[in-house]
Parts: structure tokens; C-alpha cells; sequence
């Protein structure tokens, strides 16, 4: 069973700070990290594997700098990964970018081998779209299912899955080959080791294509082909708040503070009636 | 109105179409058995203002099976018209064949926007239907504007965890396909006195053959949402386990609340994902959110942005969350929620007339600091 995972490399924007004296963002220098939703996605590609044999491809369309996420992955026990590369792919939307990952699959599935399964992370940490695995699976015309937090394949040809929705926990069966969009948390990454880091190195498990292997219109990849475009950002407006902060003596202080601020604020006071009283403020 | 596009300069892989050939807004309506989803009819709220502002029909579009009864309603929330498409084939939900469902009709009617819930299910079939037809699609959505000169719509996002705001718009490509997560727009007011036209439409063939549903049960989660709740007392890193949402739960009951928590919280293990609050997790507008152990990250506070009140309590005095609260105490949760609870509970026993002594208490201490 061949699966392919996708990989995005992600600016940590835990690390991302506010300039205190500005006000401003401060986004230089965050370092960039295997954007963490995909890790659950490559442990499942990583177990199934293990169950049932065959191998696991991680894909990423990415600058340069992503080799490093495509390494990690390689650390924790993937066979092989494809960092999808050119000057072309950059600037590209979800439309565009899914639409190379689509190409760069159907490349794999005729020159490597049959793709039998393609497994991504919910979504990512920095755009948090989640169109990935859709979009993939509308360009391949493949059945796709999001949220799954237990897969396991059946007779060799089918992928059962378990997946949540807000009030309903689903099982599906899926005819391979299947994209999976994997719930967030699902599975518990394996760590990377060392050994696994090295031998990918040396057998050189990681290669890279770009658009002279891919040979995609460059109107339908990167900025060109992407149909949105971002008009302009600004930084996050303020919501106004009162901003009061209190150092209180003690807790009991603390608390009296906390409740007559309570009853002094009109949109308060009249939750606290009726909670305690129930009578209008 | 945008000039025509050449469209030789475009993907050759995306048909040839002119966005002035596109009209009216759609909002997606889903329904199941038990109704229609409240977080479809809060899109007709934008949906009602972007298309009095093109100057264009509101039209929802209700996919389904055994929903027609339902059709009057959305005109009542605001819709115009509504397309139905009530058919057996959509019994079982399978991403596909709703994203193709609505491909069909979109290729039929040319919507110049559709709004669609980002509902979990809103989210799968979304990004199908925008990619079968070679549309923009814009995820999170937390507001949508006009430009006026153009007519394009904006679509208002925070991308990069929610600490920029993008204005995305796509000029070339219709429709301009748009998701918001629950709770950003609320329910639209029901007027039973609107009429509107209620079109029935027939998908002819739209099956889906290599997937199948196997058993689908209902979670019971047994406790109030916190998508509904009027007080969340939420709990993040700084609780340190999940013994400390006990304390929580127990501030959050006297208040007639709930719980929520935060991704950290989540990630450890201390609380179940469903009463998560934020960029990954929900969107909330409670009338009260008490912050407990929060830092106030940014990722966080996107999903309490429509708050009436945030109240803090953390031990940290340089947490940034202290700046985006309305009351603030610095003190470990530990102390200061007991010290509420009893606080909470005198004034309970004492009635509304205890009511002027606190006010009192609170003049004499700030006029002393």
C-alpha cells in the first residue's frame, strides 16, 4: 500500500509577538515548524503502513527551507519525501496549491507507483483554511472524508474510518484510493530518532521536483493561479474593553472586587440577578 | 463593473466565464431531522447585507432530504427565494455528492456569491464545490464588505492565528465563495409576514458510488454547548491539570454557566476538545467569559471577541491577557475562585439589598488607591 501525507511548513505563530512599545507585530525571525495538525496525519500514514506493508511518501510544496519539515518526517520512520519546489508555485492560494499537490500526486501514482491513499492534517496552524484535502480530492475525483480519528484498512481495497462531527460520531468505508483530512490530536506523533534522520540522509530519501519535472501552465500555479487575492491585511483591530486589573491584598479582596464590579456593570448586574436571584437587575 | 477578462491569460484548466454573467447571493442552507441548522440561517444575515448592497436577490439554497416544509422558513429569515432540491439521494450526507448538488445548480443559476456555514460538515463540502467549479473560496470568514467600484465582494479573514485581518477579494472567478464559523453573525430577526418564491429543482444522477455510511449515532454530550451558553468560566494552562476545572465547574454552575478551555488545556488532556474556545476550537458570545490561567493569546481571544464581558483571573501580571479583559485580578485561581464562590454565595443569602454595600465598598477602595 502506497500512502502519500501532506506536509506544510508553518511559520510557529506561537512565537509571534506583539512589539510592546509599538503595538505592531513582530514577525521577524519566527521560526518556521512542520505546521503540528500534520503530525497526526503522518502517524497514521506511519501505523497503517505498519499494519498492512507498502510505503509511506511525504509531499510538500514548499520554498527550499521545507527540506528541514520533510527531514523531520523522515526522522520519525516515512520512506521517502518529495519537496514540490519552483519559483512558479509561490504566492499560490489553496486553489493553486492544491492543484500542484494534485498534479505532483498523479506523478508519483504513475512514474513511483500506485497512490492508494492520501492523508493530510485537518488543517493548518498559520491559514487554518482546511481546503487542502478537498480540493485535492476534487481535482483527483477521489471520495474524501474529514475529522477521522480512527482508520484502519479493510479487504485491502477499503479505508474504514471514524470521524466526529459536533453531535455525531460517523463510520464510513471509503474505496481506495481516498483522501482523509485527520482530526486534529487524533494520534500521538511518534518522536523522530536519529538513526531514522541519518539513513534517509544517506539513501538520500528525500528529492526534490520543481515545474521542469511537474511541467504545469504556469497560469494555473502560484500567484497566477490563484483566483483569490488578498487585497490588503491590517493588523487585528482592538476590541475595546474596560481593562481595569485589580492586585488584590488577598483572595477574599479578589473576590469582593470581582463582585462588585459585577454589580456596578449594567450588562452584569442583570446576569447576576437572575442567577442568584432569579429577578431582573 | 470589473472590464472582461481575457481569458486566455488564465488557468486553461478553469472555464471561460465573465463575472457580469453572475448574479444574486446564495446562502447554503443545511437541514437535517431535526431542522434547519441555526448556523446556515446566522449566513443570511451577511447574506441580506451583501445583496442589498449589490443590489441583488438573497437566495437559499436547501439541499436535502424531506426538507421542503422547511423552504418557507429561510424566506422568513431573510431569503428572497429558495432553491430546494429535496430528493432521497441526500438521505445519507457524503461530501461529494452535496458539494456536487450544489455545483449543478451553481452551473445552472451562476450565483455571483455563495455563503456557506463553516459548520463541520460546511467546511468538507465547501472547498469541493468551490474547486469542482475553479472558484475563490475563503475560509473563517469574519466579515464581508462591497467594493463599491468593482463590485467585488470583500471577504474579511484573520489569517496568520488571528492576528492580522486580510481583505481577500477575487476578481476573476465567480461565484466569490465565502465560509464564517458559527456564532460570528447572529440569526437573522424571523418576519412571518415575508413571501417569497420557493423554486424545486431536480439533480439528476448524483451518487455516491465508493463511499458508504456505515453507522452514524448521536454524541450526547449531556451539558449546555458552549455555543449557547450566557457564562463560560474557561480554564487554559495555567490551571495546571484537570483536577483544577473542578474549581471551574464549580464558579461556572452558581452562575447558571459552563465550561470552556483553551487549546493548551485541550492538548493536555485536562478537558474534552468540544469546550474549546477559539482559532481551532469555537467562536463564542457569552455575556460573561471568566478567563482562568488564560495568557490571552491571540489565537484564543479571536473566539471570545464577540464577549459581552471577559473578567481575568491569573496569577501572572504580565500576562497580555490583563489588557484585553475588561476586569482583571492577579491572584492563583486556586484562592481567589473559592474566595468567589463563597463570595457569591453570601450575597445570595443576603438578597438584592446587600446590592448598595458592595458599590460602597468599591467607591472606598478606589478612592483610596
Amino acid at each position: 500500500m502506497r500512502i502519500v501525507v501532506g506536509i506544510k511548513w508553518v511559520p510557529n505563530t506561537q512565537a509571534v509577538r506583539f512589539d510592546p512599545e509599538t503595538g505592531t507585530l513582530i514577525r521577524k525571525g519566527v521560526p518556521s515548524i512542520v505546521n503540528p495538525h500534520d503530525l497526526p496525519a503522518v502517524e497514521l500514514s506511519l501505523r497503517l503502513r505498519d499494519v498492512v506493508g507498502g510505503e509511506v511518501i511525504a509531499i510538500s510544496m514548499a520554498p527550499p527551507p521545507a527540506a528541514k519539515g520533510l527531514e523531520l518526517v523522515l526522522g520519525m520512520g516515512v520512506d521517502r519525501a518529495i519537496l514540490v519546489t519552483d519559483r512558479v508555485y509561490a504566492g499560490a492560494d489553496t486553489l493553486a496549491t492544491s492543484y500542484v499537490l494534485a498534479k505532483a500526486i498523479q506523478k508519483i501514482d504513475s512514474e513511483i507507483g500506485k497512490v492508494d491513499l492520501i492523508v493530510f492534517g485537518q488543517e493548518t496552524i498559520d491559514s487554518t483554511t482546511a481546503h487542502i484535502p478537498a480540493q485535492v480530492a476534487s481535482w483527483l475525483e477521489l471520495p474524501y472524508v474529514y475529522y477521522v480519528k480512527e482508520a484502519t484498512v479493510v479487504d485491502g481495497g477499503r479505508v474504514r474510518v471514524v470521524r466526529e462531527l459536533e453531535e455525531y460520531l460517523e463510520e464510513y468505508e471509503l474505496e481506495l484510493p481516498a483522501v482523509l483530512g485527520v482530526a486534529v490530536r487524533a494520534f500521538k506523533p511518534r518522536p523522530v530518532t536519529l538513526s531514522m534522520k541519518l539513513r534517509s540522509k544517506i539513501e538520500r530519501r528525500l528529492i526534490v521536483w520543481t515545474n521542469d519535472d511537474l511541467k504545469l501552465d504556469p497560469r494555473c500555479t502560484g500567484l497566477r493561479g490563484s483566483p483569490t487575492i488578498v487585497a490588503k491585511t491590517i493588523d487585528m483591530p482592538e476590541v475595546p474593553r474596560r481593562k481595569e486589573v485589580f492586585k488584590p491584598r488577598d483572595a477574599k479582596e479578589a473576590a469582593r472586587w470581582i463582585v462588585a464590579k459585577m454589580l456596578e456593570d449594567d450588562k452584569l448586574r442583570e446576569l447576576l440577578y437572575r442567577s442568584l436571584w432569579g429577578v431582573r437587575g | 463593473m470589473s472590464s472582461a477578462i481575457d481569458c486566455s491569460k488564465l488557468c486553461p484548466e478553469w472555464p471561460c466565464e465573465q463575472p457580469s454573467e453572475f448574479k444574486n447571493v446564495w446562502v447554503v442552507i443545511e437541514a437535517d431531522e431535526s431542522g434547519l441548522s441555526e448556523a446556515s440561517l446566522q449566513m443570511l444575515t451577511p447574506g441580506r447585507r451583501i445583496a442589498d448592497k449589490l443590489g441583488e436577490k438573497l437566495v437559499g439554497v436547501l439541499v436535502g432530504y424531506r426538507v421542503s416544509h422547511l423552504a418557507e422558513d429561510v424566506i422568513k429569515y431573510g431569503a428572497d427565494e429558495v432553491i430546494v432540491v429535496d430528493s432521497e439521494a441526500l438521505k445519507t450526507y457524503y461530501p461529494r455528492v452535496y458539494a456536487l448538488t450544489i455545483v449543478e445548480l451553481a452551473r445552472k443559476y451562476k450565483p455571483s456569491v455563495i455563503f456557506i456555514a463553516g459548520t463541520k460538515r460546511g467546511r468538507e463540502f465547501a472547498p469541493y464545490i468551490a474547486n469542482t467549479l475553479k472558484a475563490g473560496i475563503t475560509a473563517d470568514c469574519t466579515d464581508f464588505d462591497v467594493d463599491v467600484e468593482s463590485r467585488d465582494v470583500l471577504l474579511i479573514r484573520p489569517p496568520f492565528a488571528a492576528i492580522l485581518l486580510a481583505y481577500i477579494k477575487t476578481p476573476f472567478r465567480r461565484p466569490q465563495i465565502g465560509t464564517a464559523r458559527p456564532n460570528v453573525f447572529p440569526v437573522p430577526a424571523r418576519d412571518e409576514s415575508r413571501k417569497g418564491e420557493i423554486i424545486f429543482e431536480n439533480v439528476a444522477n448524483i451518487s455516491e458510488d465508493r463511499m458508504k455510511l456505515v453507522s452514524r449515532r448521536r454524541v450526547s454530550r449531556g451539558e449546555v454547548g458552549i455555543e449557547k451558553a450566557e457564562v463560560i468560566v474557561s480554564g487554559g494552562k495555567g490551571v495546571g491539570g484537570p483536577e483544577g476545572f473542578k474549581y471551574l465547574e464549580e464558579l461556572a454552575e452558581i452562575l447558571g454557566g459552563t465550561i470552556g478551555a483553551s487549546r493548551k488545556a485541550v492538548d493536555a488532556g485536562w478537558i474534552s476538545e468540544d469546550r474549546q474556545v477559539g482559532q481551532t476550537g469555537k467562536s463564542v458570545k457569552p455575556i460573561l467569559y471568566i478567563a482562568v490561567g488564560i495568557s490571552g493569546a491571540a489565537q484564543h481571544m479571536i473566539g471570545v471577541r464577540e464577549a459581552t464581558r471577559i473578567i481575568a483571573i491569573n496569577i501572572d501580571p504580565e500576562a497580555p491577557i490583563l489588557s484585553q479583559a475588561d476586569y482583571s485580578v492577579i491572584g492563583d485561581y486556586r484562592e481567589v475562585i473559592p474566595a468567589l464562590i463563597e463570595e457569591l454565595k453570601a450575597l445570595k443569602e443576603k438578597g438584592p439589598e446587600a446590592v448598595e454595600e458592595y458599590i460602597k465598598w468599591l467607591r472606598e477602595i478606589e478612592g483610596k488607591r
